[in-house]
């Protein structure tokens, strides 16, 4: 590796900074003295190689009246990656930093949506509306500190009149904008499409061609990052795992690594292996969710049915284990939720097998269908290097090539232990990203099988109590501190950000970064110039899942 | 007088169309469950038959919505339209050996021409649903009627060049297993016709879920609804017939001749289309389109020139 972390350093050293520090070993710590530099910090970032922005993340201090900036800066190649503060005034007038969009593009949407939850605004961002938020949104900005409830719908209501003003003014400006004579118009692609789901496309169109895509999301936001905030450390975890349904155990994983962070407590070998064998549970669920629909989107609904086959067999485990077979709960701070009854085992493996005896005529039928191929290897091209500067990950970024995956850059749980490699397609494609999405399932079924090895050995050998080893204490209150965890979220990279006070008993800010963010960001340069057919079949390669895109 | 109503109302008329529309949207379902590996219809009478009865008349005594802004006579008209449009071929196929219920010597022109219509009306639905994925699916159909029944009209003419005539009794009456065989080709091609112009996977495209919405059927609801899904079926039925009667000898059959061998038939067509459905996605318009001009018409058309080859050689 050419570049290595001193390199980060370097790049920080002509900045002011309070500090810069070694955070974790794949992490690097500062603070900026001044908020005006962070487009320069930007640039050198992206001279150095780190190139794509993970997130930003406000949090809000009123007693210090500041608002304070977190940048997460990522190279997903050689797996370097820095952490840059910076804090600004806090009030509304005055709250502003300049964009790093033009620099680095995959910020885009991370800082519309900084502006539309804390209303931090960002100078020179190419498109700063609301995000997530209605355009017609009047009030406070619903994340900061001092929102109340209250008095929000009070001033709602006081503006009644200009929202229908505004709804009205909107609707006449779309007929004013296109020509009656002409063929174009406006679709509204959901949000009760049958291929949408809660997220709506504005696509403009000439006929079958398509001219741009807006995508509208917001649909299904439930405030999770503001949720938790009013839970405890542990019941924060039920707000945590509905990022999204399909994969709820490795959300709750990275949150349980940020709270054990600041606790400063170590888990168990045996939790830890329970955490990879249910966090692949949980991937399979979700990945034969995936590719099911990425043939549903093109009206084919049967391999959907066959991998829903083979998915129940999966959460007859999850529900053994838990008592739920979706919302699960089973990863909590201090390690897992329940004690391992070892008759799971047996349950694990009629799955397993199930599995294995399905999935060479899925294979056959489905992941080398001419038709699916010759259709969808030419779509939604997405080169390595788009990819990385786009910021997107998990099996839509090593569809492109690129060896990126948390478990392996920043081992957690067990993965430092598991036997297992990059899956990597060239190509960049919808299909494959498809067979990426495949090469995964089998890919978590064999460290399934890894897992559950070694649990059997360590349980028969004495090393591990199955009905003690699950969990270790964590205090009821932490202290206060701040911590980032990644895992590597069936759909991709999910960062979590972690803030708490002193003698804390819930969550003072978590910041949830998920993947679907940025895939459904870059939707529309994938379907410009392409026809109505493609939209569907391109949004279901994105592999996006609306619980995630709003939280 | 009496033989005409019952040839208009009972066989091969209304209420033989809506058992078929029935029977046949029964079998769909059932035969396809077990590809999905589902049970399909089950409670209802003996394997869910009653299902489909129940889902049919719950549509026609729902409510009909007529949206807002919509030409309503066109609206409402054109299921109407298509459902006795839809109707009219199966008066001139040979059901039974004693003969089609209206003879003709152009039967075959009747049954291609009737069939050709349908997907204009279909078109006007959509035209005047004023809904703008109603209207794109509206065009969808008029693009792939008209790539499609240039194969299908030219696939349905081998065998009456074959055997010199437009009556589909006569082309009965004369085929044989060596007529088959020679018509293979042309049968082929017929089907995958077929596909196209009956909106079966891979040419779902018209009416595609995922993309358009249903197309033309968005904003229809309840009898219209009804009367529409009824005209799909009825189409099946008189494409699958002149699959029947044009390649596979109709009623004719082994030990003894009748429409039983003609309903086989039919079903051995429906089989086939339903396994296609259930294993391939859909393409695309432009695949469709470049599917369609530059190999199913060339090869329709060289097809011809095989047929008349054929008669040359073995029957002159």
């Amino acid at each position: 590796m050419s570049k290595s972390m001193e390199g980060v350093a370097k790049a920080l050293e002509s900045f002011e900074t309070e500090y810069v520090e070694n955070y974790k070993p794949t992490w690097f710590k500062a603070k900026l003295k001044s908020p005006d530099e962070i487009v320069a910090v930007a640039e050198a970032m992206k001279a150095e190689g780190l190139r794509t922005l993970s997130t930003v993340s406000p949090t809000d201090w009123p007693e210090e009246g500041i608002m304070e900036m977190n940048y997460f800066f990522e190279d997903l190649e050689t797996k370097r990656n820095c952490w840059v503060k910076c804090e600004i005034p806090r009030d509304p007038e005055r709250c502003e930093i300049d964009s790093i969009t033009p620099v680095v593009p995959s910020a885009e949407w991370h800082e519309r949506e900084a502006y539309s939850m804390f209303g931090v605004r960002f100078r020179n961002h190419p498109d700063l509306r609301y995000l997530i938020l209605s355009p017609d949104y009047y009030g406070k900005f619903p994340f900061r500190a001092d929102f109340d409830m209250a008095a929000h719908e009070k001033e709602q209501l006081e503006h009644v009149k200009e929202i229908v003003r505004d709804f009205k003014a909107e609707q006449e400006a779309n007929d004013a904008e296109l020509d009656p004579e002409g063929s174009e118009m406006v679709l509204n692609w959901g949000p009760t499409h049958p291929a949408s789901g809660p997220i709506r496309l504005k696509v403009r169109c000439d006929g079958e061609d398509i001219l741009g895509v807006d995508p509208e999301i917001g649909y299904v936001w439930r405030a999770l990052e503001n949720l938790v905030t009013r839970k405890d450390f542990v019941g924060a975890i039920v707000a945590v795992e509905r990022l999204c349904f399909m994969d709820n155990i490795n959300s709750m994983t990275g949150y349980c690594m940020a709270v054990e962070e600041i606790a400063g407590v170590e888990i168990t070998p045996f939790a830890k292996w329970m955490r990879t064998l249910l966090g692949e549970i949980a991937r399979i669920s979700s990945h034969m969710m995936g590719t099911g629909n990425f043939y549903n989107t093109m009206g084919l609904h049967t391999i959907m049915l066959w991998n829903l086959d083979v998915r129940e067999y999966f959460l007859d485990v999850l529900e053994s284990y838990s008592g739920a077979r979706i919302a699960t709960a089973a990863i909590e701070p201090g390690g897992v939720r329940y004690p391992l009854d070892m008759k799971l085992m047996d349950e694990l493996q009629r799955a397993l097998d199930k599995f294995d005896a399905t999935i060479g005529d899925i294979e056959t039928v489905f992941a080398k269908n001419p038709t699916m191929r010759h259709r969808a290897r030419k779509i939604g091209k997405i080169s390595a290097q788009e990819a990385i500067d786009w910021g997107l990950s998990g099996p839509v970024l090593r569809a492109s090539g690129v060896r990126s995956d948390v478990r392996l850059d920043e081992p957690y749980a067990a993965y430092d232990q598991v036997e297992m490699d990059y899956v990597t397609v060239p190509g960049g494609t919808a299909a494959d990203r498809f067979q990426t999405i495949f090469e995964e399932l089998k890919q978590s079924v064999k460290i399934i099988k890894q897992a559950k090895k070694r649990i059997e050995e360590g349980v028969a050998s004495g090393e591990f109590d199955p009905s003690k080893d699950h969990m270790v204490k964590v205090p009821k209150k932490l202290p206060a501190g701040e911590a980032v965890s990644r895992v590597e979220w069936a759909r991709g990279e999910v960062l979590m950000h972690l803030v708490t006070k002193e003698k804390a008993k819930s969550p003072y800010r978590l910041k949830m970064r998920a993947p679907s963010f940025n895939h459904t960001m870059v939707l529309d340069r994938l379907l410009r110039g392409k026809t109505l057919s493609d939209i569907p079949l391109v949004f279901g390669s994105m592999y996006v899942c609306q619980g995630d895109l709003d939280r | 007088m009496l033989g005409t109503f019952i040839d208009a109302f009972v066989f091969p008329g209304l209420l033989y169309a809506l058992v078929w529309t029935v029977g046949l949207f029964w079998f769909f379902r059932k035969f396809m469950a077990p590809l999905h590996k589902r049970v399909g219809p089950y409670f209802n009478g003996p394997h869910g038959s009653y299902q489909t009865l129940f889902d049919l008349s719950k549509l026609w005594t729902k409510e009909s919505i007529t949206p807002k802004g919509v030409n309503s006579y066109l609206f409402s008209i054109m299921p109407l339209l298509a459902v006795v449009i839809g109707l009219l071929p199966a008066a001139v196929v040979p059901w039974t050996p004693s003969g089609p219920a209206l003879s003709s010597q152009y039967s075959l022109l009747i049954l291609v021409v009737l069939i050709g219509i349908e997907p204009f009306l279909f078109f006007l639905t959509g035209f005047g649903s004023e809904n703008k994925y109603s209207f794109l699916g509206g065009i969808r159909v008029l693009t792939q009627a008209i790539s499609f029944e240039t194969a299908f009209f030219l696939a349905a003419l081998a065998p009456a060049l074959f055997f010199g005539s437009l009556d589909l009794s006569v082309i009965v009456e004369k085929s044989s297993w060596g007529s088959f065989l020679i018509l293979l080709p042309a049968f082929a091609i017929y089907f995958v016709a077929l596909l196209g112009l009956l909106e079966q996977p891979p040419f779902n495209i018209p009416d595609a879920e995922q993309e358009v919405v249903y197309g033309f059927l968005t904003e229809y609801s309840g009898t219209n609804y009804f009367l529409l899904n009824l005209s799909k079926f009825v189409e099946f039925m008189a494409v699958f017939a002149g699959a029947g009667a044009l390649y596979m000898g109709a009623y004719k059959g082994i030990f003894f001749d009748g429409y039983t061998w003609f309903f086989l038939k039919m079903v051995a067509v429906a089989v086939v289309m339903i396994t296609i459905r259930a294993a391939t996605p859909r393409i695309t318009l432009n695949q469709m389109l470049a599917f369609s001009w530059r190999w199913l018409v060339p090869i329709s058309l060289i097809n011809l020139a095989w047929v008349l080859l054929a008669r040359a050689l073995f029957f002159s």
